[in-house]
């Protein structure tokens, strides 16, 4: 695999250097003249004189290519990262007049690479951090949150009308909060939980869809909703992550319906080794610019008084299906219903290599 | 008269217990003790606790100072004076690692405190029906003399 940007240069095998091309020239900054006829020291750190020895005296020995991967110096003092491929030069009857090597920098990719393990290392960190900070924090703020949700709950009970009116708003106000930030807590703590560990295996997800719709029988009767699938696959995944995926999207179905009674459809189809799932309701729709937010974690798009909750619902879903290998997305306009898609992992079987033709 | 022993460090939530308790439906004694040291003092009868009854039920919080809600309960369930008496862990930890771990050290049931007060109340009367009024206890034997 020659190219063009490969440093090219022949030396004898004394160490003496014999040749050097354009790309030599570019990659350790000297000049042909200037290193021809010098030692191989020129670019060789010190410590790397014996690796190269070694090399040498097997050349007269083999014939193929050697190739290591060592560093370099260049004219302006500078450590480079390389792969060499060293190879023997012979004259007619056989005997070892040199060597040629060719070079070519590999600190970029390596960087690269370095930087990439060690981004990825501390995602992995950051993330484990803050679904820890999540959990820990929900927790441990319930303690005192049942302090003062009870307490004030007390006084309520005891002291209503018993005060004046300024009293009872207080009170009344105080009582409220205390049960918004329990709600918000309890789906905090939800949230962390979600969409973490746990082998995949084989979900069948008709059974998930009767499950998520044996959960939500209240809210299908009360809004006297029709919920139709198509064929429903097997996918590969954990089982109550997939049935929650379910309910979060049909139970918004059936909250966010217009004056009609909710109807929703379940669809899927193939999308390569994924499944490729939408959930169409005819409810109020949502708003183009709020498409990409309402994923986000307490986002609510509407006052508390007209749609109760804290704005978790589809926060789990989008975890739910980022811990799948998927993306959720929204496709809608105001008034005019929505459809939610997000892809699931086909199932595979459970042995791989049944799969898989062996040759021998 | 029904001795119940609260084991609790927060005295709000103590407090809260002694409330919902005031008009259960039989006559009961509530002590609070603050730790794990004190409750197992307490339930032998030692140190500042030599006049003590012995408990019809215990609710034992599971995070306490010192020697917590895990080792007060490890101790009572090997004591063969101890291990009859019902322990209800009553505590604000949801974890599943809570609740298995409590109930390998033999705990008679794992109750999640609620964080709504009317909730709270009907929890504890319902801790105080079912022990003391559905379920059959040993007699309690009579207290040590001296």
């Amino acid at each position: 695999m020659l190219n063009s940007n490969d440093a090219i240069i022949s030396k004898t095998p004394d160490g003496i250097i014999t040749s050097w091309n354009a790309a030599a020239e570019e990659l350790y900054g000297y000049r042909a003249e200037e290193a021809i006829g010098r030692h191989i020291g020129l670019i060789v750190p010190p410590e790397k004189l014996g690796e190269l020895g070694e090399i040498m005296a097997r050349l007269g020995k083999v014939t193929g290519t050697q190739k290591i991967e060592t560093e370099r110096l260049t004219r302006d003092g500078r450590r480079i990262e390389v792969e060499v491929r060293i190879s023997p030069i012979r004259n007619a009857s056989g005997k070892l007049i040199g060597a040629s090597s060719i070079a070519h920098d590999i600190g970029e990719t390596r960087r690269m690479v370095r930087e990439l393990a060690h981004t990825v290392d501390n995602l992995a960190k950051s993330n484990a951090e803050l679904e820890q900070f999540a959990y820990v924090a929900s927790h441990d703020l319930q303690e005192p949150l049942r302090m003062v949700a009870s307490y004030v709950q007390l006084i309520a009970q005891r002291y209503e009308g018993r005060l004046d009116n300024d009293a009872d708003e207080f009170i009344g106000f105080a009582v409220d909060g205390a049960n918004r930030m329990k709600n918000l807590i309890a789906d905090l703590l939800k949230y962390s939980r979600a969409g973490r560990g746990e082998a995949f295996t084989e979900v069948n997800t008709a059974t998930a869809l009767e499950e998520a719709m044996a959960n939500l029988q209240f809210a299908l009767r009360e809004t006297a909703a029709g919920v139709t699938h198509d064929v429903m696959p097997r996918i590969s995944g954990i089982p109550p992550q997939i049935t929650e995926l379910f309910q979060n999207l049909i139970g918004n179905a059936l909250k966010f319906h217009g004056p009609d009674p909710p109807r929703v459809h379940i669809s899927a189809r193939r999308a390569d080794a994924r499944w490729e799932f939408s959930i169409a309701d005819n409810g109020i729709g949502i708003a183009p610019e709020y498409r990409g937010k309402i994923f986000e974690i307490f986002r609510r798009l509407h006052g508390r008084g007209k749609y109760p909750g804290t704005g978790i619902g589809l926060a789990i879903c989008r975890k739910i299906v980022a811990h799948h290998g998927g993306e959720i997305t929204v496709d809608s306009a105001e008034g005019q219903g929505a459809t939610f898609r997000f892809t699931l992992p086909e199932y595979v079987g459970s042995d791989p290599n049944n799969c898989v033709a062996t040759s021998t | 008269m029904i001795e119940i022993l609260l084991v609790e460090d927060n005295p709000g939530d103590a407090r809260l217990a002694v409330e919902a308790l005031k008009d259960g439906k039989f006559a009961n004694r509530l002590t609070v003790v603050e730790d794990g040291t004190s409750a197992l003092n307490y339930l032998r009868r030692e140190g500042n606790y030599r006049e003590a009854e012995l408990p019809d039920l215990v609710l034992l919080d599971l995070n306490l100072p010192g020697k917590d809600g895990r080792e007060v309960l490890r101790e009572m369930k090997a004591d063969p004076e101890l291990r009859r008496i019902p322990v209800v862990i009553l505590t604000t930890s949801s974890a599943e690692a809570d609740v298995l771990k409590s109930y390998n050290l033999y705990a008679n049931c794992y109750i999640v405190k609620p964080v709504d007060l009317a909730q709270f109340v009907t929890v504890v009367r319902g801790i105080e029906d079912f022990w003391l009024s559905i379920v059959k206890l040993p007699t309690r034997p009579e207290a040590h003399g001296g």
